[in-house]
């Protein structure tokens, strides 16, 4: 069964400004889930619920849309301005966009376990 | 006597509808109740009292509170002054402020996480009934999660600015609350920081776990399956609902459980945790996990981080 219902429906072209990674993204699609399911990176993977804010990123131009966001992640100023979490953006045209979210683990070495 | 188990947690959630999806249709709890707020309660089919989940639509993830639920009122004011004794601000709450509850008492933990304690909740009883009961009701849905089991709470580790709030709240647990410590990481040069507890006042190895990060938050709450084949089964109702799995099917070292870590819709880490572990007592030996084996711990079979383990909460 096709779980992301993304057969047969238009795609828009994702660009990631910081590494020049395109890939196509199906409306109706989340840009994160889009990148992931093709085995794709540069966008931060963590909760894909709006709620983590590891896919924290700038769309810099296109159409999109939003669902819900923490806003403990994104602030209604930084949301008017074009940010978004990865996770809850769906392109309604091409999209470039700059990522914004870091996943911790990929910064340091942790001294302590698990920090 | 003292604490019995987890009362309930309450929960932010982003969009009512898509959590209620989540937790009714994937994990098969059963909503027992709302309120004017906009609050919605659940259960899982194993369990006797109203609610062990509450849904609150926010604008964030997270969570609001934990409760436990003591044996006996007169607890409540034992309590009250240990943790008063131990220097934290303490407040008796009347019956009502936690749904559908008798009285509590509230405070926050060293960590920061607000928890309550109450007695009494509204009882409804399991969906099996309590005479001459089937052993799972027939109208059973998703994963049927049997009861809301610990959650793991992220404390804030930094022992270089000499915080470490995870030994702060296991000593407050173990020495106002009577838990007792099934397991620990503990890690450093001398492995002298304790940086992960595995606490329990039932006979399973957790009922609450802590674990050090740069910030406090919900790390998971875990859900009860009976065995290793329930928990296959969940992960295929989650792969054929597209849930976000961050951790497939696999074996924990600390407390032994079978596990799945997954997203609810609003980002919030959950656990479906099948086996009772191993029999937990009062007088057995705490299994300690050096920092060098802490891995082989959380993952027994890859002995490695998997998923988003440590770096995404809510």
């Amino acid at each position: 069964m096709d779980t992301t219902g993304a057969t047969a429906r238009p795609r828009f072209q994702v660009t990631i400004e910081d590494s020049g990674n395109r890939f196509a993204c199906a409306e109706g699609l989340p840009v994160l889930k889009a990148m992931t399911a093709l085995g794709g990176g540069g966008i931060p993977s963590g909760c894909h619920g709006g709620g983590c804010g590891v896919c924290k990123v700038r769309v810099l131009e296109g159409a999109y849309r939003t669902a819900a966001m923490s806003r403990d992640h994104v602030s209604p100023e930084e949301e008017a301005g074009g940010v978004a979490l990865a996770c809850r953006l769906y392109p309604a045209s091409d999209i470039r966009l700059r990522v914004l979210g870091r996943m911790r683990k990929a910064v340091a070495a942790r001294r302590y376990g698990f920090v | 006597m003292g604490v019995m188990r987890i009362g309930h947690v309450d929960l932010r959630v982003l969009d009512i509808d898509e959590a209620l999806n989540h937790y009714v249709n994937i994990l098969g709890m059963i909503e027992t109740d709302r309120d004017a707020a906009g609050n919605v309660y659940l259960k899982g089919w194993d369990e006797w009292d109203q609610y062990s989940l509450i849904l609150n639509p926010s604008d964030r993830a997270g969570m609001n509170s934990i409760a436990y639920k003591v044996e006996k009122d007169s607890d409540l004011d034992d309590f009250e002054k240990r943790i008063a004794d131990w220097g934290i601000a303490v407040e008796n709450v009347p019956a009502g402020t936690l749904h559908n509850c008798g009285r509590a008492i509230r405070f926050d933990l060293p960590s920061g996480h607000e928890m309550y304690l109450f007695a009494e909740k509204k009882f409804v009883g399991k969906s099996v009934g309590a005479i001459n009961p089937d052993p799972w009701p027939e109208d059973i849905k998703g994963a049927g999660v049997h009861w809301l089991d610990h959650a793991l709470l992220m404390c804030e580790l930094n022992p270089e600015k000499g915080i470490n709030k995870v030994e702060e709240t296991t000593r407050f647990l173990r020495e106002v609350l009577d838990f007792y410590l099934a397991e620990q990481v503990t890690a450093g040069p001398n492995g002298e920081i304790q940086a992960a507890t595995w606490l329990f006042r039932t006979t399973t190895p957790h009922d609450i776990a802590l674990v050090g990060g740069p910030r406090p938050g919900l790390h998971h709450l875990a859900f009860f399956l009976d065995e290793w084949n329930d928990v296959l089964k969940a992960a295929d109702t989650m792969g054929r609902k597209g849930v976000k799995i961050d951790v497939t099917p696999q074996r924990h070292g600390i407390t032994r459980g079978c596990t799945i870590y997954f997203f609810d819709p609003s980002g919030n880490r959950n656990e479906t945790f099948a086996g009772l572990g191993y029999l937990a007592q009062p007088d057995m030996p705490p299994i300690t996990w050096t920092e060098d084996q802490l891995w082989r711990g959380i993952f027994y079979h890859v002995g490695e981080e998997a998923g988003s383990f440590t770096s995404v909460y809510t």
